[in-house]
């Protein structure tokens, strides 16, 4: 008897522990993500993806961290005012977390969606060299993302993005990238109103679909 | 169980007893400040960012030992080992840069790289099939490229004084015997492959890398398509033919096959022809190409083609009546190549592959039946590794067999000749910062045949500056054995050798390319003879050469808007005693002055992109008989004016059109004079002139696949 007790407490001391860091973890998260969505330049969000970076050094199971990590880095590479080879680099940092996010949860259409938006960022850095070479991966990239989750309104808006740019270049109506822009706001309203208080899941996008909409679709 | 709690609380609680700050400013060994430095505490949530001036600030309520850890991009890790206890540390690192491949200098002198992945590259792969003189030969581009000459009567690369021999082609690093349609003299071939198939290519005219042998003045690597994007069918409608192509993708591998069936006869009855043709150009090829993706970072690529092809030609005799001489050509190749590339453990990594190339060719000269068949096999095996982000080695093993045989059937004589060659190179980088690289290397052969050791050692080094140009120097011995026809005759010829020496400077920054370089070249143990293929004589190895000039590039695709443009100068001083000439002369295929221009422009209203190249040199030297001398003559200069429009109407349609020569300007490559003087004592001549005044190219491309903005501007 004695010894299951022991057991029993074991176990509960366990269970509280690994609650307790999941809890750290959690905070930690939601406490960053906050602060990810506040930054502006390029310096704070750095901070943003080195805290990320720390906080996937503590929970190697969890793709979350490395997920915001790489696209915090994205970001800086759509941001930053500096060359080529400065933007490279930030893209470069991104890909590294997507791939250990890609290995701790594959087939995951929030990872391909920020996956293919490091290919955007790429594209957009030189368009006149690398249009040819990553516009269909780019396309091929979010095309995969949405196969993975229809319900991924950011997969839909980078989509969106992209398929715009195409429609521009072959000198085409915004209709199709249009489509994309509604029902990807269709989809963030449903996910804003299922949203729990303090999620730590990928909701970011908005924002990007009001703009297009607002821009290319009147 | 109550006293385990106890016991746990208060072992949390000790951990929030006293608090540390840990502060400090980060620089990098320049002394200036490195913003954005992740520092933590190794195993906690604890850690901040340095800010723009450098300087953080971490507090915790951590206790005990721990490694503190600074993390920057571009900058090796540094690591502390630090005791909390509630008073102030201070830590000032001074951070050490990374050899950072994306911004590292690269040795850019001879080559000229074209790729979608690598930075100091000249072009990308699809600037190359876009070229409006090309008409979708990848050579045809490269001939836009400095270093190169233009000789139309030919069509194969000739590099920096050097003849078409003197290049080798690589694909997937694996050697290509008779990369080029076999043809009648004076009729120009194109490359036999596809320039969809390539993802990249390097084009080196001259100081390159060890790894690359068996080529005197140039090495020209095309890399294939790793694993294509999607399933999708190629439908291809020429002017001159028509194919097929589908491509399947899997999770980790694909398969391509291809069917190409060629005729001129259709658009020679149609355009006129500067030649007299029996029966024009024709053949098929096939091809399959499968790729699989092998562990985390492996990939093994196969890939086979086959064609057949020939044509029926009247050449005319100067000083003699009528048609003259037919040529009836018929030519059989096949090419198939496997090879691997594989990521180690502990920073190895291992490539190499295996290639086979088989050319028949078979002739009726008049009456005389000839065949000639070529064969080479060629095998290798790399190992690299890095020794840390600074230096690296290179060692690989190689051998070739070159077997060939020519043979005057209706004479029923056959000779041939076997020549195994083993080779072995090593190459060490070593990059003294991410501004300065030094390149050594050793390459050594052996040939059977030749009874022949040699040693080629080539150095190289590059050096950065701070407005990101970059001033690269290359020198080496390449050796060679001469062409097989000359090997046959003389089979114990030895190699021939060149000396290179290249100074480079290369600037690419915000959609600009710069490129200047200057070489000197010499030759040594170049073959002279009497007499012509199949009655050589008097086979000596004792010429001499030398080549010597710059070039300069630059290309532009910001200033204006959609426009992309090149411009390329090219000065060669060649003179070399070689083939039949007893003296220092300058070869016909090495014109002095060479120019070429490339314009693209993508009008989105017309959904269209308008191509125009303009070529220009100051002519080919030849002997005229009729006075004393050798290359005592020179051709006016050539001239060529190719456009090109390519609409797109649906973004997986595209409708090419290309015309070359479109002023139609008599371009002229030497003269062919009568063996023997006319009654009059005066040697006869015949101008050799291009094929067409005009070439005029117009295909569709329809590409099917599920992903409707797929199309193949490869093709073109």
């Amino acid at each position: 008897m004695k010894k299951h007790t022991l057991i029993i407490a074991l176990l509960m001391f366990v269970a509280t522990f690994a609650n307790a860091t999941n809890e750290a973890y959690e905070k930690a998260m939601h406490k960053e993500i906050q602060a990810f969505g506040k930054a502006g330049p390029v310096s704070e969000v750095q901070k943003s993806a080195n805290a990320f970076a720390r906080i996937a050094e503590m929970n190697a199971g969890e793709w979350l961290p490395d997920y915001y990590a790489a696209l915090a880095y994205a970001n800086m590479g759509f941001r930053t005012e500096g060359g080529l080879e400065e933007k490279d680099g930030y893209y470069a940092q991104a890909k590294k977390h997507i791939e250990k996010a890609k290995a701790i949860s594959p087939n995951n259409s929030e990872i391909v969606a920020v996956e293919g938006y490091i290919v955007m960022g790429e594209l957009a850095a030189d368009p006149n060299s690398r249009g040819q070479s990553l516009s269909g991966l780019a396309m091929q990239t979010f095309g995969k993302a949405i196969g993975l989750n229809r319900q991924n309104p950011r997969a839909i808006i980078l989509m969106a993005q992209m398929e715009y740019g195409m429609a521009q270049f072959f000198g085409q109506g915004p209709e199709k990238a249009c489509g994309l822009v509604a029902s990807s706001l269709e989809l963030f309203a449903k996910e804003a109103a299922e949203a729990k208080e303090g999620s730590i899941d990928p909701l970011w996008g908005k924002g990007m679909a009001e703009e297009m909409k607002e821009r290319t679709c009147k | 169980m109550k006293a385990l709690f106890t016991i746990c609380l208060f072992f949390l609680v000790n951990l929030t007893l006293a608090q540390t700050t840990i502060k400090g400013i980060v620089k990098d060994s320049k002394g200036e400040t490195v913003p954005g430095v992740n520092i933590f505490l190794k195993g906690t949530y604890e850690g901040t960012s340095s800010e723009v001036d450098g300087s953080y600030e971490l507090e915790t309520d951590e206790t005990g030992k721990f490694i503190l850890v600074f993390q920057a991009m571009g900058f090796k890790s540094q690591e502390f080992e630090i005791d909390l206890n509630g008073s102030e540390q201070t830590f000032n690192p001074i951070l050490k840069e990374t050899i950072n491949e994306m911004t590292a200098v690269t040795i850019t002198a001879g080559a000229m790289e074209a790729s979608d992945e690598k930075k100091a590259v000249v072009l990308r792969p699809i600037d190359i099939v876009t070229v409006p003189s090309a008409m979708g030969d990848i050579i045809g581009a490269f001939q836009t490229l400095p270093g190169t000459a233009n000789v139309g009567n030919d069509g194969r690369l000739f590099v920096r004084g050097g003849d078409a021999s003197e290049t080798s082609i690589f694909i997937d690093g694996m050697k290509v015997g008779n990369a080029f349609g076999t043809t009648a003299s004076n009729v120009p071939t194109r490359t036999r492959f596809n320039p969809n198939l390539f993802k990249g290519s390097f084009f080196s005219t001259g100081g390159y890398s060890a790894e690359y042998g068996h080529a005197l003045s140039s090495a020209l690597a095309l890399n294939t398509v790793d694993i294509p994007v999607r399933n999708q069918g190629d439908i291809s409608l020429l002017s001159v033919g028509m194919g097929y192509s589908q491509t399947l993708v899997g999770e980790k591998n694909s398969l391509t096959a291809t069917a190409n069936y060629m005729d001129l006869s259709p658009y020679q009855a149609m355009v006129t022809q500067n030649f007299d043709w029996e029966r024009a150009p024709y053949g098929w090829d096939a091809e399959v190409s499968a790729r699989q993706k092998w562990g985390k970072s492996g990939i093994v690529k196969a890939y086979a083609r086959t064609e057949s092809g020939g044509m029926k030609i009247w050449q005319k005799i100067p000083g003699s009546e009528g048609r003259g001489q037919l040529v009836d050509l018929k030519n059989h190749y096949t090419f198939t190549s496997g090879s691997f590339k594989q990521i180690g453990k502990n920073d190895w990594s291992y490539y190499g592959g295996i290639s086979y190339s088989n050319n028949v060719d078979e002739f009726t000269l008049d009456q005389i039946d000839i065949r000639n068949q070529n064969r080479v096999i060629h095998a290798k095996a790399v190992a690299l590794k890095g020794f840390s982000d600074k230096f690296s080695l290179k060692t690989g093993l190689e051998t070739y067999l070159f077997s060939y045989e020519e043979g005057l059937k209706s004479e029923n004589l056959v000779r041939d000749f076997n020549d195994l060659q083993a080779n072995i190179f090593t190459e060490a980088d070593y990059y003294v910062s991410n501004k300065l690289i030094f390149r050594g290397g050793l390459r050594a052969g052996h040939s059977v045949l030749a009874d022949q050791t040699w040693l080629d050692p080539r150095f190289s080094l590059a050096y950065k500056f701070e407005n990101e140009g970059q001033l690269s120097l290359a020198a080496g011995q390449f050796s060679q054995m001469p062409v097989e026809e000359l090997r046959i005759a003389s089979p114990d010829v030895q190699n021939t050798i060149a000396n290179h020496l290249i100074l480079n400077y290369f600037l690419t920054k915000n959609g600009r390319t710069v490129r200047a370089e200057a070489f000197y070249k010499d030759y040594k143990k170049i073959l002279t003879y009497e007499g012509a293929q199949y009655f050589y004589r008097n086979i000596q190895q004792n010429g001499t050469g030398y080549a010597q000039g710059f070039d300069v590039f630059y290309r532009d695709q910001k200033t204006v808007k959609n426009t992309d443009f090149w411009m390329t100068y090219s000065f060669v001083d060649s003179r070399r005693k070689f083939a039949q000439f007893t003296e220092m002369v300058q070869p016909g295929f090495a014109p002095r002055h060479n120019a070429s221009i490339v314009v693209k422009h993508f009008v989105s209203g017309l959904k269209s992109q308008l191509g125009g190249s303009f070529a220009i040199n100051d002519g080919y030297t030849y002997t005229d008989p009729n006075f004393a001398g050798q290359m005592n003559a020179k051709t006016k200069g050539f001239r060529d004016l190719s456009l090109s429009w390519s609409y797109l109407p649906k973004p997986n349609l595209i409708i090419h059109f290309a015309c070359s020569n479109v002023l139609g300007r008599d371009n002229i490559f030497g003269y062919q004079f009568s063996p023997t003087p006319n009654e009059s004592g005066k040697y006869e001549s015949l101008p050799i002139r291009q094929t067409a005044p005009r070439f005029i190219f117009v295909g569709i491309f329809l590409t099917l696949s599920k992903d409707k903005t797929a199309n193949n501007l490869n093709n073109l």
